[in-house]
């Protein structure tokens, strides 16, 4: 939020309200639409043929599926940890970035929780993770990571989606009053639930969001974990380190922010909103994105460290990775999620559009060759030489992930076009707490 | 049967202290039943007017403690005494590996808990409000300040109450309709 000048919310609000949101939204929309449509195909596909399709076999059982599954989560718990300690802080780059961070979190939870369940083969089988009352008397085997998964993904995106909406009724409320039509006043309306800015309301509406927001927290250091722990727990060399968890939280964190860094340089320049995302703001991101991918140039250093004080089978899977058929994905790890974040150490790139731009997606692209890195080139030499393979993602696969991008951006266009991008209440708290 | 009796009177005022003066005076001089609007929360009005939001940690405590022990003692039954399974000779109540899902629990069943109580603390959703019906309101949710006296105050008097309102330089002072 803009320090000492006085700004108005209207500029937030009349965003969702306009007619006419222009040709460069429809462009995208039917772009990121035809993706969400490729989604679709993909999905159906593999329901009716079966995981036959895509590249997946012994011993590389988990391909593409997991790789982008972890790869979203990441950027789901990135986002969530960080709105949630924006929160907590009461800091001003919150009324900035809070709403779309909760948003790119929801988002992402969304598409990563498509990965684990078409991967099952026969994914309309999927609540059987669920301990329901099954005929068969059978119950889900809870000393095993991939049920602890399942309650991970369903509480993340179930409290992400209730937090971000509970955010949003005091701003949907303030939709619902300007709204110029009947329709669109009662739309607005019935989603606002009749918030009436009582201030008794406001009093119970600031203390269960903050409340959660402290849950939120230790529960997206245990979901980055479990993620982590479902590798840790495997006997297979690579996998099999306690410093699994630190690694995915790390470079989860760094990931999340670099996005939540994307798409707030992206929304400030096409919506005009440099008053509400100021240069200040997003060079405290740019900051916090740095030093994240410094975090994750640590680990890097810590893994190759931990490797001479450990055996030999697990010294020889780090050095598979770094040499071996995937050295390529390991290297380019580091050089797009550590080295060339370094730029933002630069005044000028952490307040230029273009680096915003270049930086954020370096690092989503640096993550996601880590954890290709990790799922297969970890597995790649394991203790039977015979199973020694190599994995590459066949189209329909590749076309699974193109359309998880597309349903992102698509829930993101649709995001920015109805809803407010900004906390409204939040700027004008703020913008009050100064005036005193 | 239609009812003539009013909600309340509502007084709309520009700035948040002019609205917290007229709170402060008002419950000096004895007034219980007041709600006050304003776009963004309002701390020091919320403490004048003695809201009190304990309940919320109550519950998510209660929901959170329900959850951990439904889900855990869910885990060790199922996994321990229902349906054992022999994995490698591992010990059927290996608590460390119920923890990682039991935490995950607590935190869903105190969010959730949380956010739907605050709902129905709040009295959400409801379609219509006596107070939406005063002209202007609709700038509660963007930069005007109101005050109500509902008409179950023990000392509400229409005259009276507009009068005193009148002394706080508001905007404007309306008689709120009760809805039907």
């Amino acid at each position: 939020m803009a320090r000492g000048a006085e700004i108005s919310t209207t500029a937030v609000a009349e965003v969702p309200l306009s007619a006419q949101f222009g040709a460069a939204w429809w462009i995208a929309l039917i772009v990121s639409g035809t993706l969400v449509l490729l989604l679709g195909y993909t999905l159906v596909s593999v329901a009716l043929v079966g995981v036959g399709m895509w590249g997946v076999n012994v011993p590389f059982v988990w391909g593409f599926d997991l790789i982008n599954y972890a790869w979203w989560i990441g950027i789901a718990n990135g986002a969530s940890l960080f709105a949630a300690v924006l929160v907590l802080r009461r800091h001003d780059l919150r009324t900035a970035v809070n709403r779309f961070a909760e948003g790119v979190a929801f988002f992402a939870v969304i598409c990563a929780g498509i990965f684990p369940i078409i991967h099952l083969g026969r994914p309309w089988l999927f609540y059987w993770v669920f301990p329901y009352p099954a005929t068969f008397e059978v119950w889900p085997q809870f000393r095993s990571t991939l049920t602890w998964d399942f309650w991970a993904i369903s509480t993340h995106a179930i409290l992400t989606s209730l937090l971000w909406y509970v955010g949003l009724i005091p701003d949907l409320a303030t939709l619902r009053d300007r709204a110029r039509h009947v329709g669109v006043k009662r739309a607005y309306g019935i989603f606002a639930l009749g918030w009436r800015s009582s201030v008794r309301h406001w009093a119970y509406h600031q203390r269960a969001y903050r409340g959660v927001a402290i849950l939120v927290l230790p529960l997206i250091l245990i979901m980055q974990s479990v993620v982590a722990f479902e590798f840790a727990v495997t006997l297979v060399p690579d996998w099999h380190e306690t410093r699994q968890p630190l690694h995915f939280i790390a470079t989860g964190l760094a990931q999340g922010l670099s996005i939540v860094l994307l798409v707030a340089v992206l929304l400030r320049w096409a919506l005009h909103l440099e008053r509400h995302i100021d240069n200040h703001d997003v060079e405290l991101l740019g900051k916090l994105v740095l030093a994240s991918a410094l975090v994750s140039g640590y680990l890097y250093v810590d893994e190759i460290a931990a490797a001479f004080f450990t055996d030999r089978l697990t010294r020889d899977a780090l050095l598979n990775r770094m040499t071996g058929d995937y050295a390529g994905l390991y290297w380019s790890a580091i050089v797009y999620s550590v080295l060339i974040p370094q730029l933002l150490w630069l005044r000028l790139a952490r307040r230029s559009v273009l680096a915003g731009i270049v930086v954020g997606v370096s690092i989503g692209i640096g993550v996601w060759f880590d954890r290709f890195s990790i799922i297969v080139g970890g597995l790649q030499t394991d203790y039977l030489p015979s199973t020694w393979r190599t994995y590459a993602p066949t189209l329909p696969e590749t076309g699974l992930f193109l359309g998880t991008l597309g349903l992102f951006a698509t829930l993101l266009l649709l995001f920015v076009r109805f809803l407010p991008v900004v906390s409204m209440f939040e700027t004008r708290h703020d913008e009050h707490l100064e005036k005193l | 049967m239609t009812s003539y009796a009013p909600y309340g009177i509502m007084a709309e005022f520009e700035t948040s202290q002019g609205l917290a003066r007229a709170v402060t005076a008002l419950k000096l001089a004895g007034y219980t039943r007041l709600d006050a609007f304003s776009p963004f929360p309002l701390r020091d009005v919320a403490e004048c007017l003695g809201v009190r939001t304990k309940a919320i940690p109550w519950i998510a405590f209660t929901a959170g403690a329900t959850g951990a022990i439904l889900q855990y003692v869910s885990q060790y039954w199922m996994n321990a005494v229902d349906y054992p399974l022999n994995i490698g000779g591992r010990p059927l109540h290996s608590w460390p590996a119920f923890i990682p899902s039991t935490l995950i629990v607590t935190v869903l069943w105190a969010g959730v808990a949380t956010l739907l109580g605050l709902l129905l603390i709040l009295r959400l959703p409801r379609l219509h409000h006596p107070v939406f019906d005063v002209p202007g309101f609709e700038r509660a949710s963007e930069d005007r300040f109101f005050l109500c006296i509902l008409c179950d105050d023990p000392q509400f008097d229409q005259e009276a109450a507009r009068r005193l309102l009148d002394d706080f330089s508001p905007v404007t002072v309306t008689d709120v309709p009760a809805c039907e």
